[in-house]
């Protein structure tokens, strides 16, 4: 019976993936914040929907007083269907950015446990031959999350561009109600009915546009991160090729 | 982590790798073994979870290249056994035989959806390691897994027991990789046994079968292994034993 044996070493030190990792979690935590900000649009859309049918109908017993009003309300119904469509690609995007998450987390401690594994490798009387497997399985690693990374980033750009489309919605919002407001105070005994209908849409513009801004925070900075990351894992791609580890 | 050879007759070789010296205190100590045939082939038997997995690969390719790695047996589906799987996946080749219980096929996929498994029916079977080295995988369901299995090398005449026999050994207490006093072994295994080991049933029935085996050295998958009379000892003393203990718990 013979007896041979390999440092542990502790897992320690561990730099190309703790930087890494460090990065992903942030921007994980980024993106769970921004959608989490933007899980109010259900309710603040739907909000607006009901109040752009109560203001046409409003419109339509003001008669020809209500004409400017019901023609702003028509507007209103079709950036509510433009909410609801951007809801619908965020509720997608949502589901595929935790999808990312799930592969991005596995990917990492994969990465950590290869890169742990080719520090002891390396570390030991190996032979080439078994060096260059462990340095390669660690170099694949990198290779499927930085791929992982690189959708995840491109996930965030659609983000990044839904917070835009609703940013417009809400800007287009505060103007018709702006407009409401002009309408009712010519609308005679409909004034105060306008006015509430403006006033409401303010209220649920100002709730839109506290969301976007708490949203857009995080959007930024989960943009920043992402191409952060990109080019963190491109170099280590870079690194690893240059030492023949990839193809 | 340290590797000790079992068994050695040509290229037939018997590895046992435990004692990670660089592991966690909170991550439970495992023995991974590791069969070699006498063409070159190699077979992984519980080649352990995923915190093992580092140094288990540095220790393993100091003995055995990862490409002659043509199969790799899960006895059951715990953590401690299998988590390390989609990680020898992608060192192994991708032709490598994944032999896990039917049982558990579908469990195990949620570690890696790409895995394609080889299953073991309840019955058991018969797997070639390479050459002329053959295992027969030996059911012991209940014990503790519903679906679990042992591994059974003739020529060798080693069985890997998985947890039967497995025992919590302090460091301290540890000198080699086999049981030197039973008596004062069982300290560290009896209420493993007592409250993990569900059936008397199954236990009788596998008690049955392995007496039936020649067999030189019982390796489980924690602690200590058995040899020589120490085989004997530990079936004589498992067949007393109470097991179920966790049912006082749902009595009261």
């Amino acid at each position: 019976m013979s007896q041979t044996a390999t440092d542990g070493g502790g897992g320690t030190g561990s730099l190309r993936s703790s930087r890494i990792e460090t990065r992903a979690n942030a921007l994980l935590g980024d993106c769970r914040r921004a959608f989490h900000a933007f899980g109010e649009l259900d309710e603040l859309a739907e909000n607006l929907r009901i109040l752009s049918l109560n203001a046409e109908l409003a419109a339509g017993r003001a008669g020809e007083m209500g004409r400017a009003v019901r023609a702003l309300t028509q507007y209103t119904r079709e950036l509510v269907n433009r909410l609801a469509q951007i809801q619908g690609e965020m509720n997608s995007l949502r589901a595929r950015t935790y999808s990312l998450s799930s592969t991005i987390l596995r990917g990492l401690l994969n990465l950590q446990l290869f890169e742990r594994a080719a520090e002891l490798i390396n570390a030991g009387s190996h032979d080439g031959a078994t060096r260059t497997a462990a340095n390669r399985a660690f170099a694949e690693t990198m290779r499927t999350l930085v791929e992982t990374l690189g959708d995840m980033a491109s996930s965030v750009e659609d983000l990044s561009r839904r917070a835009h489309g609703i940013e417009e919605v809400v800007s287009q919002s505060d103007s018709i109600a702006t407009n409401i407001a002009i309408e009712a105070s010519a609308a005679g005994v409909h004034e105060k009915e306008f006015r509430t209908v403006s006033d409401t849409m303010r209220h649920y513009v100002d709730d839109l546009r506290k969301m976007i801004d708490e949203a857009s925070d995080s959007v930024r900075r989960a943009l920043e991160k992402g191409e952060s990351l990109r080019r963190v894992g491109l170099e280590n791609l870079q690194t690893l090729r240059s030492n023949g580890f990839l193809e | 982590m340290n590797c000790v050879t079992l068994f050695r007759r040509e290229g037939h070789r018997w590895l046992a790798f435990s004692n990670d010296g660089g592991k966690p205190d909170a991550v439970i100590d495992t023995n991974q073994y590791v069969v070699c045939a006498d063409d070159g082939g190699a077979m992984l038997l519980d080649p352990g979870g995923m915190e093992a997995f580092p140094p288990m690969l540095a220790a393993l390719t100091q003995e055995v290249a990862v490409e002659n790695v043509r199969g790799i047996f899960f006895s059951h589906q715990d953590p401690d056994v299998s988590s390390s799987l989609p990680l020898w996946r992608r060192v192994c080749q991708p032709e490598t035989r994944i032999h896990v219980p039917a049982l558990w096929v579908s469990v195990l996929t949620h570690l890696d959806r790409e895995a394609t498994f080889a299953p073991i029916p309840d019955e058991g079977m018969e797997v070639t390691v390479g050459g002329q080295v053959k295992l027969r995988l030996i059911p012991a369901h209940y014990l503790h897994s519903p679906g679990n299995f042992h591994a059974y090398d003739p020529k060798a005449r080693i069985l890997f027991s998985g947890d039967m026999g497995g025992a919590l050994v302090p460091a301290q207490a540890k000198s080699g990789l086999f049981v030197e006093n039973f008596s004062s072994h069982v300290a560290y295994m009896e209420t493993f046994h007592r409250r993990w080991m569900g059936s008397p049933r199954a236990r009788d029935l596998w008690v049955e079968t392995v007496s039936r085996l020649d067999i030189d050295i019982m390796a489980p998958q924690h602690g200590l292994a058995f040899k020589g009379d120490d085989v004997k000892r530990f079936l004589d003393w498992i067949s007393r034993l109470e097991l179920g203990s966790g049912c006082a718990a749902m009595a009261k």
